[in-house]
């Protein structure tokens, strides 16, 4: 047996004699790699920011809903006709809810159903009055001024906190002087004292995204709207009856979250009956099936990676197969001189998984690359992630060694005694 | 017993090939001795067993019969991976067509015997200079066999031969691609190793070389022809 460095040397060596060759030799590994890689980095992404958006929800909350019931037996015939359509969460779900095992607190949302105008353009902002609780149960931060005290709340000032996204839809550009500015809705003055930011734009269904709320303390609201909204519908004019558009349930023990869940909706479906003017989203849930799909997803896209690495493999095999049969006077020679079978198997082998595993390293390079262009032209986010690379250098020399075993051994089978004879 | 042992000693070597139902004996008994520090042809034209004879030298093939005594061990019945390491150690092989490693610098063509005896790199560099210049390539280290003559090719394949210290050399028509002037070159370093005390066994069809032995067995199908040298050419 030869000394490994002598080995390896001697295999890199042969290798790079025939430049181009190796090269259209391991094109179907580098590719194979290159589509692992770009295929983990694009499915890692994706669930990244998948997962960060629902985390954002966070992962101990129940979200329960409002939402307009489909019409039924109301014809749209009967003009002028003035309805008081009452539908969605009330102030006695909130109670029995609160009042539930697990659950902590329950922060609710109202939307006032005010137009917000710009000048006299009508903006799709949304004048919400909420709860005390809600940054905290939101992942958002204060990006300037402050939240509310518990005092505006008490004393039902006349005060906001604004989303990010209002401050350019309301305002010039430019503006500093946002907080401590007054905003016009309707007949009411609110002073902004502070504007928040929510990096996952978290949407509440029907309420829309935080970044887009005016927000006002739930007193306020209620002692300047109380619970009724006005809507126009072409010429109906409907007078909308609605308690709450959302309920954020915190729960105190995630791991009962599915019980506590089912009891909510057991809960409401008794007391709504067959309207169905509510919904349920758990963050968690969501979290569960975002994984499953992402698993699945994972799983095509490696079976068809895997398919090319084979395809690749087998083309190596086929070339390295031709190599032993050009070379039959080299390995006789070697052979002649002394060379064991283990000498030469090792030597082809070698020369396999040294070609696969570089094809592996330029693969990861071609994929890295697949990668960052997908990320330019599509904006979809993708993660390298170290144990993809790792993965992919372990998938590719074991490409070359189950590929190259073949090879290596029909070359140290070699009678020396024929090819030295065949002179 | 004599202190001193034939390097090679074959004992009614036979070798019989079968192909099917069919028996072909190619070697039926062949008795020869080389002793330490001979040269000694083997001289046969082809049909007569010299191949099959040169490959059972070489420790690349078994005798189907006999024994082959190689410094008085007995080496007909090994494993191939023990046969490897005696072609490795005990024997220098000399091809007609040089059989170098094309890719290989000279140098490294020397030394390929020593990587798989294991010797160390500084060792081989070491010693393949010091080859090289025993076959006047001392100045040729770096080229590659493509740049070099026939004569010089088979120069290093002589100082390739003898990388690992042999027990004897094993020529296989060492200039039967060569032109005659370097034939005779060729030959003439053939001797000046052998006055050195290096022992060659040198396989043949060419009679006009049997003049540079010490002792010349010769081969007529398959059994040592007892029949004096001069009767067959008798040119020289």
């Amino acid at each position: 047996m030869m000394l490994p460095v002598d080995l390896l040397v001697m295999s890199c060596h042969n290798l790079l004699l025939h430049k181009v060759r190796s090269l259209l030799t391991s094109l179907g590994v580098i590719f194979g790699v290159g589509s692992v890689i770009a295929m983990l980095a694009v499915s890692e992404g994706a669930k990244r920011s998948a997962l960060a958006k629902i985390e954002a929800m966070g992962t101990d909350k129940i979200i329960i809903y409002s939402h307009r019931p489909p019409p039924e037996g109301k014809s749209e015939g009967s003009e002028n006709a003035s309805i008081v359509e009452q539908y969605g969460l009330t102030e006695r779900n909130r109670e029995h809810i609160i009042k539930m095992d697990n659950v902590k607190h329950v922060t609710s949302l109202f939307d006032v159903r005010k137009k917000v105008l710009r000048g006299i353009t009508r903006t799709d902002l949304k004048l919400i009055g909420c709860d005390y609780g809600f940054l905290e149960d939101t992942a958002a931060k204060v990006e300037r001024g402050r939240w509310f005290s518990p005092a505006d709340f008490e004393n039902k000032v006349s005060v906001c906190v604004i989303g990010k996204n209002v401050k350019p839809k309301l305002f010039e550009l430019g503006r500093t002087d946002i907080v401590g500015s007054q905003i016009r809705i309707e007949d009411a003055a609110y002073t902004i004292i502070g504007v928040i930011d929510n990096e996952y734009a978290t949407k509440f269904q029907e309420v829309g995204g935080q970044n887009d709320m005016i927000l006002i303390p739930m007193p306020t609201a209620r002692a300047r709207y109380q619970d009724y909204t006005y809507s126009f519908e072409g010429r109906n004019r409907n007078i909308l009856r609605i308690e709450y558009d959302v309920f954020i349930v915190r729960v105190g023990e995630v791991g009962y979250i599915d019980h506590t869940s089912k009891r909510i909706s057991a809960y409401l479906q008794k007391t709504h009956g067959t309207l169905c003017d509510w919904g349920m989203v758990v963050p968690l849930e969501l979290l569960k099936q975002m994984e499953d799909t992402q698993n699945i997803f994972t799983i095509v896209m490696g079976s068809i990676a895997g398919i090319s690495l084979v395809v690749g493999g087998i083309g190596i095999m086929n070339i390295m197969l031709a190599n032993v049969y050009e070379r039959r006077k080299e390995i006789g020679t070697r052979r002649a001189l002394g060379a064991q079978k283990s000498d030469i198997l090792l030597q082809f082998l070698i020369e396999t998984v040294f070609l696969t595993t570089s094809g592996g390293i330029a693969g990861i390079a071609v994929g890295v690359g697949i990668g960052r262009l997908i990320t330019r032209y599509s904006g979809m986010p993708t993660v390298y992630s170290l144990w993809s690379i790792a993965l992919s250098l372990v998938i590719s020399c074991l490409v070359g060694v189950i590929f190259g075993t073949y090879p290596a051994y029909k070359a140290a089978q070699q009678n020396p005694i024929t090819v030295l004879r065949a002179e | 017993m004599a202190p001193v042992v034939n390097i090679v000693e074959l004992r009614g070597i036979c070798k019989t090939y079968i192909s099917g139902d069919l028996q072909v004996p190619v070697l039926k008994g062949i008795d020869a001795k080389v002793g330490a520090g001979e040269f000694v042809g083997f001289i046969g034209t082809s049909g007569s067993g010299k191949s099959t004879l040169l490959n059972i030298l070489g420790m690349l093939d078994v005798p189907t019969g006999g024994s082959y005594l190689l410094e008085g061990v007995d080496v007909s019945c090994l494993s191939d991976s023990e046969q490897a390491t005696i072609r490795n150690r005990k024997i220098g092989f000399i091809f007609q067509s040089f059989n170098l490693f094309p890719h290989l610098s000279v140098e490294q063509n020397i030394a390929v015997p020593m990587l798989y005896a294991r010797v160390p790199g500084r060792v081989r560099r070491a010693r393949s200079l010091e080859l090289a210049k025993r076959v006047g390539l001392g100045h040729r280290l770096g080229h590659r066999p493509t740049q070099l003559s026939g004569g010089e090719c088979q120069r290093v394949a002589i100082a390739r031969a003898l990388s690992n210290q042999p027990a004897f050399i094993l020529a296989d028509e060492p200039t039967g691609n060569l032109d005659e002037n370097t034939s005779n070159e060729i030959m003439a370093l053939f001797h000046e190793l052998n006055n050195n005390g290096v022992t060659i066994v040198m396989v043949t069809h060419n009679p006009a070389l049997a003049p540079h032995y010490d002792k010349i067995i010769r081969l007529r199908d398959g059994r040592i022809d007892d029949r004096p040298f001069e009767w067959e050419g008798g040119k020289k």
